[in-house]
Parts: C-alpha cells; sequence; structure tokens
C-alpha cells in the first residue's frame, strides 16, 4: 500500500504540473488519525499531502459532484467501490466521462475504530473497474464467506423475530440523514424525507417512520448500492444499514442479472426491463 | 385517549381485514368493475384506489397503506405485454420483486402484500382473488407491523 | 455545596432504590458506545471506559429527539404526560455545563418552555467525573473542567474502589446524599490530585473572548469555503451535540387523532432555512457549516452570555468527514484572526 500512495502522489503532482486536471480530489490526513478529509488538490506542490489508508472511510465519489465542471477535467483518486459508484454517476447522466480523470488504485479495506469495516470483508470489487490510470499493482483479496453467513442466520429467524430486531435496531436511528449524505448515490435535491407536498414519510422517530426511511432508501438503492459501506461506517448509532442494502442489491443480481456500477455503458437495472423478468411472486 | 387499539382478536372470524387495493384503471379496475355489474360476490375487504398504471405505484403507497391501519394491500395491474402505456407494468414489475423480496426479508409475511394481473375480462378471476387474498390475510391476523398509532412514539 | 464520601455499596443501595420508586436510568453497553437505559440494577451500568460518554447526551431528558407535545381532534386537545420522578445517573460534566446552558436557553427566559421546565423538576441529574479524558475531549479548553459540577444535582468522583467523594450541588442532590461523613482533608487531596492529573491530558485551549471577537469579523471570509469542504452536511454534529436546541414542530395524523411532536433539527439540513418563497439563505454548504462554528462560540453569547460548546467532542468522534472543531478553530485563528 506504502508504494502505491508515493506513487500516487507522484502521479497526481505530474498531472498538475502538466495541466490535464484543474485539481485532484483525494484524501488529506485527518486530525485525529482516525478518519481522513476528503480535500481538492490544485497545486502539485500539495500532492505531497495526499493518503490513503485504512482511515480514508468515506466514498470520495460524493464529492466528485461537488467539483465537477462543464469544462475542463477534474482528477479523482479511486478505489475499487468508488470507481464503481462513479459507473453508477455515469450510467445516470450526471457528467460527462470526459470531465473527469480517474486515477484508479487498489483497496486493502477501511477500518472504523480499528476494526476491518464489515463492508470490506465483503466487498468483490477491491480494484477500480473504470480508470483513466492505474496506480501500482492490483489488490489482491480472498473473498470471505462470513458477512455473507450473517445474513443466513438472519434470515432463518421466523418472521416475527426478524421484524423486531430491525425495529430494536431502527429505533436508535435519529434521522441525522448521515448514511445518506455521505452516499455517492444519494444525490437527490430533494430527497424523499424533504418531500412535503404531499409528505411521504413522517418527520418525527416513530418507529414505523423510521422503518419506511430505511426500506425506502434501500429500495431507493436497488442496482445502485455499490455496498462500500460508508453509509453503515457513517451512522452514529451503529444500525447494521447495509443488512438492507445487502438484501437489495441480492435480488437484482439473482432477479435482473445485474451489479451496480460494473459496466458504464449498461443503463440502471431499474429503469429497465425484460419481457421475460421472473414474476413467481405474482398471483 | 381518543382511540382504543384493543385489538383482542382471538376469535379470528370477528377480523375482518382492511386491504388496501391498487387497481390499474384499464385493466385491473375493469375488472373489478366487471365483477361487480356481474353480481359476483366477494369479501368487503378491499378499498380501492384507482391509479392509471401499476408503473404509478410507488413502493410508498404500499407502505403508507400498511402505516395507515391496512392489514393487507393488493396492487394489480395490467398482464405483461397488454400494458395501456405498453411498458408500465413492466418496469413496475421490477420495483414491485424487489420491494417484495425486501419486505419479505425484513419479516412482513408472504400474502400480506400482494401482487396481481387481472385484465378487463377477468371478472370472475378478479373475485377470486380478492377472496383469496382476503382468507390469506384473515389468517395471518390484524397487521400491526408498520402501523403507526398503536403504541405511540415507541421511545 | 455540601461535600460527603459514601461508599460504592451505600450508592448502589441509594440508585437501586430510586429505580424502585421511580426510574433510574444509566449508561448501558450499545452497539455504538454507551447509550441510556432504563435499568433496575447498578450492576447493569457499563463501566465507561470504553468512550469517554454516552452516544447520546443528557439533553435528551430534557429536551427528547422526537417528543409527543400533545394531540387533538377537533377543539379537545389531550397533553402528553411529563415522565414521573427519574435519576440520570453517570452525567459526565460536560453533559452537565450543557443542561445549564440548555436551562438558561429554554427555560430562565421568557417564555420559559414548559416542556423542558417540568421535565427538569422531575429528574435528578447525578454525575460522575472524568478521571481519565480522551484525546477528543477539551472541556478545559472552553471553560469548563473534568469535575466540573454544573448542571448537575450532583457530583460523584470515584477515589478508588470502595469509596466515592461525593459534591452535592442542589437541593435536590441533598435529598439522595445526605447523612453520610465529610471529606477528610487527605480525601480532599485525593479529589483535588485526579482532577489535576486529568487536566493535564487536556491541551487544547480557547480563549473565547478572543475567539468571539475574531467571528465577529469572520462571516464574509473566504476561510469557510475551504473548511467547509469536506462536510457533508449531514446532522451527525449537530443532533448529538449536548448544547444544540433546534427542534421543528410537525403535526402528524395518528389514527383520527393529530399529534403534535417536537423532533430535533439540524441547521445542517437544507431545509432547515429554507423560507415558503422558496429562498434559502443557507443553500450553501458552507454557510451552514459556518452556522454551527458561529452559534456555538458567538450567537449564543450574544443571545444567553455564554459560549455553548462544552468541549464532549461528541462532533469529532461522529462526524463521518474527519471534521475536528478543534482544527476549525485554529484555521479561523490563524487566517481570520492573525494569531
Amino acid at each position: 500500500m506504502e508504494d502505491r500512495v508515493e506513487l500516487l502522489r507522484t502521479r497526481a503532482a505530474a498531472l498538475l504540473r502538466e495541466q490535464v486536471v484543474t485539481g485532484i480530489l483525494g484524501f488529506l490526513p485527518g486530525t485525529r488519525g482516525g478518519v481522513a478529509q476528503v480535500g481538492l488538490v490544485t497545486r502539485a506542490e500539495d500532492a505531497e499531502g495526499l493518503v490513503l489508508d485504512a482511515s480514508c472511510t468515506q466514498n470520495i465519489a460524493k464529492y466528485l459532484l461537488k467539483v465537477v465542471r462543464a469544462e475542463g477535467k477534474v482528477g479523482v483518486v479511486a478505489r475499487g467501490c468508488e470507481a464503481r459508484s462513479i459507473v453508477v454517476l455515469l450510467q445516470e447522466r450526471q457528467f460527462e466521462r470526459a470531465r473527469v480523470y480517474i486515477l484508479g488504485i487498489g483497496c486493502e479495506g477501511v477500518k472504523k475504530n480499528g476494526v476491518l469495516s464489515a463492508s470490506c470483508v465483503n466487498c468483490a470489487y477491491p480494484n477500480p473497474v473504470i480508470y483513466d490510470e492505474l496506480v501500482g499493482e492490483a489488490a489482491v483479496k480472498e473473498s470471505p464467506a462470513e458477512i455473507i453467513a450473517e445474513d443466513e442466520r438472519f434470515y432463518a429467524l421466523a418472521p416475527d423475530e426478524r421484524w423486531r430486531v430491525l425495529e430494536e435496531d431502527v429505533s436508535r436511528c435519529i434521522r441525522c440523514y448521515a448514511c445518506r449524505e455521505v452516499c455517492p448515490s444519494c444525490y437527490c435535491p430533494v430527497c424523499f424525507v424533504d418531500a412535503t407536498m404531499p409528505q411521504l414519510v413522517g418527520r418525527t422517530h416513530h418507529l414505523s417512520d423510521n422503518m419506511v426511511f430505511h426500506i425506502m432508501r434501500a429500495l431507493h438503492m436497488a442496482g445502485r448500492c455499490v455496498e462500500c459501506g460508508a453509509c453503515e461506517r457513517a451512522c452514529p448509532m451503529g444500525i447494521d444499514l447495509m443488512r438492507f442494502n445487502r438484501r437489495v442489491a441480492k435480488s437484482v443480481r439473482e432477479r435482473f442479472g445485474a451489479i451496480a456500477g460494473v459496466a458504464p455503458e449498461e443503463s440502471p437495472p431499474l429503469a429497465v426491463f425484460d419481457p421475460a423478468d421472473m414474476q413467481e411472486f405474482i398471483r | 385517549m381518543y382511540y382504543n387499539f384493543d385489538f383482542t382478536m382471538s376469535a379470528v372470524e370477528g377480523f375482518q381485514p382492511k386491504i388496501v387495493a391498487f387497481l390499474c384503471n384499464w385493466c385491473s379496475y375493469a375488472g373489478a368493475d366487471l365483477a361487480g355489474i356481474s353480481r359476483m360476490q366477494y369479501p368487503p375487504s378491499i378499498r380501492v384506489i384507482r391509479v392509471p398504471c401499476s408503473g404509478r405505484v410507488d413502493p410508498f403507497f404500499i407502505l403508507q397503506a400498511l402505516q395507515a391501519g391496512a392489514d393487507g394491500v393488493l396492487v394489480s395491474g395490467c398482464h405483461p405485454g397488454d400494458c395501456h402505456y405498453l411498458t408500465g407494468n413492466y418496469v413496475a414489475r421490477r420495483r414491485f420483486a424487489v420491494l417484495n423480496d425486501l419486505l419479505e426479508f425484513c419479516g412482513v409475511e408472504p400474502g400480506r402484500v400482494n401482487f396481481a394481473w387481472v385484465s378487463a375480462a377477468e371478472g370472475e378471476r378478479f373475485a377470486q382473488l380478492v377472496r383469496e387474498v382476503t382468507e390469506r390475510v384473515r389468517e395471518l391476523g390484524p397487521n400491526r407491523k408498520l402501523r403507526k398509532g398503536v403504541e405511540g412514539n415507541g421511545r | 455545596m455540601r461535600r460527603a464520601i459514601i461508599t460504592r455499596e451505600e450508592l448502589r443501595r441509594i440508585l437501586e432504590e430510586r429505580a424502585r420508586t421511580g426510574s433510574l436510568y444509566a449508561p448501558v453497553a450499545g452497539r455504538a458506545g454507551y447509550e441510556w437505559k432504563r435499568v433496575s440494577a447498578v450492576a447493569e451500568i457499563a463501566d465507561c471506559s470504553g468512550e469517554p460518554h454516552t452516544r447520546v447526551p443528557a439533553k435528551r431528558f430534557l429536551f427528547p429527539a422526537s417528543e409527543e407535545i400533545f394531540r387533538f381532534r377537533g377543539a379537545e386537545a389531550v397533553e402528553s404526560e411529563t415522565p414521573g420522578r427519574t435519576v440520570v445517573f453517570g452525567v459526565r460534566p460536560c453533559d452537565g455545563r450543557a443542561l445549564a446552558f440548555l436551562m438558561r436557553f429554554f427555560v430562565e427566559r421568557a417564555p420559559a418552555d414548559p416542556y423542558v421546565a417540568r421535565r427538569r423538576e422531575n429528574t435528578l441529574f447525578v454525575g460522575i467525573a472524568c478521571n481519565e479524558p480522551a484525546d477528543s475531549c477539551f472541556c478545559l479548553g472552553v471553560g469548563g473542567g473534568p469535575h466540573s459540577t454544573a448542571g448537575l444535582d450532583a457530583l460523584l468522583v470515584p477515589l478508588d474502589e470502595r469509596r466515592i467523594y461525593v459534591t452535592v450541588c442542589t437541593e435536590r442532590g441533598a435529598e439522595l446524599f445526605s447523612g453520610f461523613p465529610e471529606p477528610a482533608p487527605a480525601d480532599e487531596e485525593e479529589r483535588r490530585a485526579l482532577e489535576r492529573r486529568a487536566e493535564e491530558k487536556i491541551s487544547f485551549r480557547v480563549d473565547t473572548q478572543k475567539l468571539k471577537e475574531i467571528l465577529d469579523r469572520a462571516f464574509e471570509h473566504p476561510v469557510w469555503e475551504r473548511l467547509a469542504f469536506p462536510c457533508v452536511n449531514c446532522g451527525a454534529c449537530t443532533l448529538l451535540c449536548p448544547t444544540c436546541h433546534c427542534f421543528e414542530v410537525t403535526d402528524e395524523k395518528v389514527r383520527g387523532a393529530t399529534s403534535r411532536h417536537r423532533v430535533w433539527d439540524s441547521c445542517q439540513f437544507l431545509l432547515y432555512s429554507q423560507h415558503a418563497s422558496g429562498h434559502n439563505p443557507r443553500a450553501h454548504p458552507a454557510a451552514r457549516f459556518r452556522n454551527r462554528v458561529m452559534d456555538k462560540f458567538k450567537y449564543t453569547v450574544e443571545q444567553v452570555g455564554e459560549v455553548s460548546c462544552v468541549g464532549c467532542g461528541r462532533c469529532i468522534r461522529v462526524c463521518p468527514a474527519g471534521i475536528d472543531i478543534r482544527s476549525t478553530i485554529e484555521v479561523i485563528r490563524a487566517e481570520v484572526g492573525g494569531a
């Protein structure tokens, strides 16, 4: 990982010096050593400050929409899940491919409180699927089964018990929307929870409304969630948000053969259809 | 308090399920209409909400129906290939599939939320569908999940 | 203020008695650090060695996250019941100072908030001093301290395995802790030594007077854009801040009646400052970021005469973007203040 970071700094500085890009979106050291900050480096000499390690817990693609312009090119340091998020944004026409220069880089996972993030344990795409250049060697990773076993254990519970577990989890939600704000796929100018005419979700922390919020956000992520885990790392109340998102991603994979953010030329799975789609659940 | 949620529904036959039915205007609503005109009998459990197309049905509607106190939900549209708007029901089918999987995963019992394709000519089929869904929801009992206002704030 | 020495066993008896006659809330281990839970036995209480305090601050006892105020149908309204006698055990001095601030903000100005006032009347806050501040703590830097008694009914300082030094701060505190021996001079020494050791661990200092003067001329400064860049404008910092007090009021239909709720709101949300006309004076994310810093160190000084940051460090711990308010202050001091 260290050599890759050195190489990244060199390449970033070169790209800025050669004016290939007007700025590079990357990580800068955090203050407490726990969480790095995302910044836009615009001067070649500042590229030295770029870091990339287990404290870089955000999905950097979130910040792309803040900095991408109608002209010019912005560089972005993108790991596996982040590159997939960029693909999702491209599929959804949020900006033109030519407006970003992707410095792809392999990832060994990020940590929260010293523990490898659950989504990193479960990650199947540590290397970027899209890039303008690849920095360093690809990351090597075995595919673990631990998280998947946890979901199976959950599914093995009786329905009422599953509901009770989720309610208990979701009862802690204080509707801070950190999950939504760190997610690159959540960019609606007016989120459904903020809609007023009509009001879609109640704004209190009533258990029913908290459940609707989480169920609907997961549904809005169908075919768009790259399972980076930024949401569950951001949640200050420790709610297992990825549990909902994983189930939805599984549905999309099994029913439509689609995986979020791997094929830029494909359409978002929920925006298209196949006349032969499975309909075993329909009476 | 104003309202008493005393659901001591130990006697299941006393329980009359409330089922919200989203029916697409061109096929399912017409099918329901045909059932009515033909004097076909089916339980008075459904509360019909007419929508232009099954594609209009946002998963929110289904969740809000449960929040408002519905014991079950039925969503019905044109058969695939016959959508009045050509592709509305195809798009809806994907959405419903994902919603259905997620709700079941969360512990909402199979049979609470139902999806069907009923055409304008299928009056008897519509009546039969309502009979089956009502029976299933009756078996499941009153719905508590997502219901708003039973325990108050719950915190 | 009266002082006493009690044993852990005596404390257990007092707390468990209160748990029986009313409610006792204390920190227990949860999915994200410590949570407030109603307990009936002292054995259920977490030892609080992992994190410096509960994730959700003690403000939730005076100002709950989501509170039904009343219900009405037509013209008939029924107010919600205020919780009965409650003892909240394990409040950190930073949260205590915050409680004092909230009382000044909500109750000691006219018109007094009746809901906060009623809750305060029914609640006893028993604090535990910090002998081991965390790296995110800076209470001392903003005028507080690891053994501060502000806002609390009593403050406990564990001296050793058996003995606890108690400072009784209010008459209600005296209800719990009277009839106990006074501390000996050696006990005072011990407590003072623990306090000094804790204070030494906190290095960050803010001259709040100077900072206010700097902020008075900082509004238009370009530094906010840069500081706010990593911020994603979620509400984590504000909702979990012990002194943040903004709320929205919403009426929601609940099966035949309408329920009026007060819910925590955040200046970081876009909708917070949205006008009905569609105009939003804080449409820019940096404007919302700026508002939080301004409110903590300038606006509340102008409103109630004090800085509202108590240095608990929750915002630092929960920020998903890695923003540290201490660094923010340092940058402002340097770039705007020229310090």
